[in-house]
């Protein structure tokens, strides 16, 4: 912990496994995520890399591994039944807040508007005071390119604008590392772009991005890093043009043929 | 010519009209009482209701089952019962009227409608409630804990707000429910509005007159809420509407924006 903050990865994910029952989804995943990197998560479905995903947040609760948020360690422990569970949900919670997630299907809070949705976590976990979090969430809402309709509720708006919403609302967190899970797999293929020009935009500013995705374009063209899971594993990783053109593992090069068609 | 009407009603109505406006001031008594008590237990019983129907929403076994068989007791059997198990049954306890309680509350009829009022709506809109809580969106819920919300915090930000609106309609049936329920009170000796239209029917022995009158004005009561109810839904609610929505207005009128 002497270390300056600016030595320490934004996440480091150290060897994850994760179960459910007998199946073992992830079976020892590690990743380090520095500032800036925009790591792009790819894998057929099943191979788990949602649920990687939701392991680093502690949506799901791993069954081994640690994971790091700026260099502090998530406390976990093994409980008297043999389970494994967070030490301290305060530190948890804490720990989130420092993590931005983007779901598949947006998960906007229903009954709130858009610019209610997006100042809810500034102002009752962050604590600012509400002027300053609607001003800073004015200009996140002008950054996605949806401030028009900041008094809208959700089930008024298209998928696409749902999900700038979602983004600006894990953005108004101003967190370390931006989580997008399959962000744009519930989308319209019409809506499907103006999405993931708002997540071009954000890895153009230097934003810190772990995305799971079947986007491959945006995997090659954006990322800085390219993870391909298969059944659990890190099959694959490294730069996205290389891995892209001259794959090293069959079964990417079988993903990529598959899913390049 | 105001003469003959009254003439005609004195003598030709099949409805005694004279003697229902002559007793009118304590129709309007009795539904001054009927609202007082329907209010009054709506209220107690709906803030009773919220923590209890956040335990039968958990998974806490040992707080679970108490609640549980308060809401199918009270739920189980009828109002009518409760309401007499209390104003009767508790006097036969001497330890009960031995308590402070006693002379101020428990032997008065109308805190014994009172409670049993409450109790019998708190288990009621419990259960109601419940069902709403646990019908919340799992997504809008798993976003609010990645944003780092605590979980008293995620109910009481998130997961109650949004499951008071969806029990809104529901809701307004067992507000009228309650209100009608409360005809009970008028069995334990209070003048309620069934409470006077019983009392001109003994003093008079006219049916009609008290029972008719205490109906329309009942009738009346309820339109009025279910009307009061259909704005607050209108207003509540817009967020569950998204066709309707887009063709009226969206909040705070920013109907330039519109596409």
């Amino acid at each position: 912990m002497s270390e300056a903050a600016g030595d320490h990865a934004a996440l480091e994910v150290v060897d994850l496994h994760k179960s459910f029952g007998e199946v073992e989804v992830i079976r020892g995943v590690s990743m380090s995520a520095h500032k800036g990197d925009v790591i792009s998560i790819l894998g057929a479905s099943g191979s788990g890399k949602s649920t990687f995903l939701r392991c680093i947040n502690l949506l799901e609760i791993p069954t081994s591994g640690d994971v790091f948020v700026a260099g502090e360690k998530i406390r976990m422990m093994t409980n008297s039944r043999g389970r494994y569970q967070p030490e301290d949900i305060h530190q948890v919670e804490r720990l989130r807040a420092r993590l931005g997630m983007v779901f598949q299907s947006f998960n906007l809070w229903s009954h709130m508007t858009v610019i209610e949705n997006v100042i809810e976590a500034p102002v009752h976990v962050l604590k600012i005071p509400k002027a300053e979090a609607v001003e800073q969430a004015e200009a996140l809402l002008q950054k996605v390119g949806i401030l028009e309709r900041k008094d809208y509720y959700p089930a008024q708006l298209s998928g696409g604008q749902q999900q700038r919403v979602a983004i600006a609302r894990g953005l108004a967190m101003n967190p370390e590392v931006m989580l997008f899970d399959e962000p744009t797999s519930a989308l319209d293929p019409e809506l499907v772009g103006e999405v993931l020009k708002v997540m071009r935009d954000l890895a153009d500013e230097g934003r810190t991005m772990l995305v799971v995705t079947h986007e491959m374009g945006f995997a090659r063209d954006v990322s800085s890093e390219v993870v391909f899971l298969h059944e659990g594993k890190v099959e694959e990783q490294g730069e996205p043009r290389q891995m892209f053109t001259d794959p090293n593992s069959d079964r990417f090069r079988q993903f990529l043929s598959r899913t390049m068609q | 010519m105001a003469e003959s009407i009254v003439k005609f009603l004195e003598t030709w109505s099949p409805i005694d009209i004279v003697l229902i406006a002559q007793n009118f001031d304590r129709f309007l008594w009795g539904a001054l009482t009927t609202l007082e008590l329907t209010i009054i237990s709506l209220l107690v019983g709906g803030i009773l209701s919220i923590p209890l129907a956040i335990i039968r929403a958990g998974n806490n076994k040992i707080l679970n089952a108490p609640v549980w068989l308060f809401t199918y007791v009270f739920r189980g059997t009828p109002l009518l019962v409760q309401t007499y198990l209390i104003y009767y049954g508790l006097g036969q306890f001497e330890w009960i009227r031995e308590t402070f309680l006693w002379g101020p509350v428990l032997s008065q009829a109308w805190y014994c409608a009172l409670i049993a009022f409450s109790l019998n709506t708190a288990a009621y809109t419990a259960e109601l409630l419940r069902g709403s809580i646990v019908n919340t969106s799992r997504g809008e819920i798993e976003a609010a804990k990645a944003c780092g919300f605590s979980r008293a915090m995620r109910m009481r930000r998130i997961v109650l707000p949004s499951a008071f609106r969806r029990a809104l309609p529901a809701y307004s049936n067992e507000v009228i429910f309650m209100l009608h329920g409360s005809v009970v009170a008028s069995t334990i000796t209070i003048q309620d509005l069934l409470g006077v239209g019983r009392w001109l029917n003994g003093r008079y022995y006219l049916a009609y007159e008290g029972f008719i009158t205490a109906a329309v004005l009942y009738f009346i009561i309820v339109l009025l809420v279910s009307r009061g109810f259909r704005l607050w839904e209108k207003h509540w609610l817009a967020h569950l509407y998204p066709q309707d929505a887009v063709k009226t207005k969206p909040k705070k009128g920013l109907a330039s924006f519109r596409i």
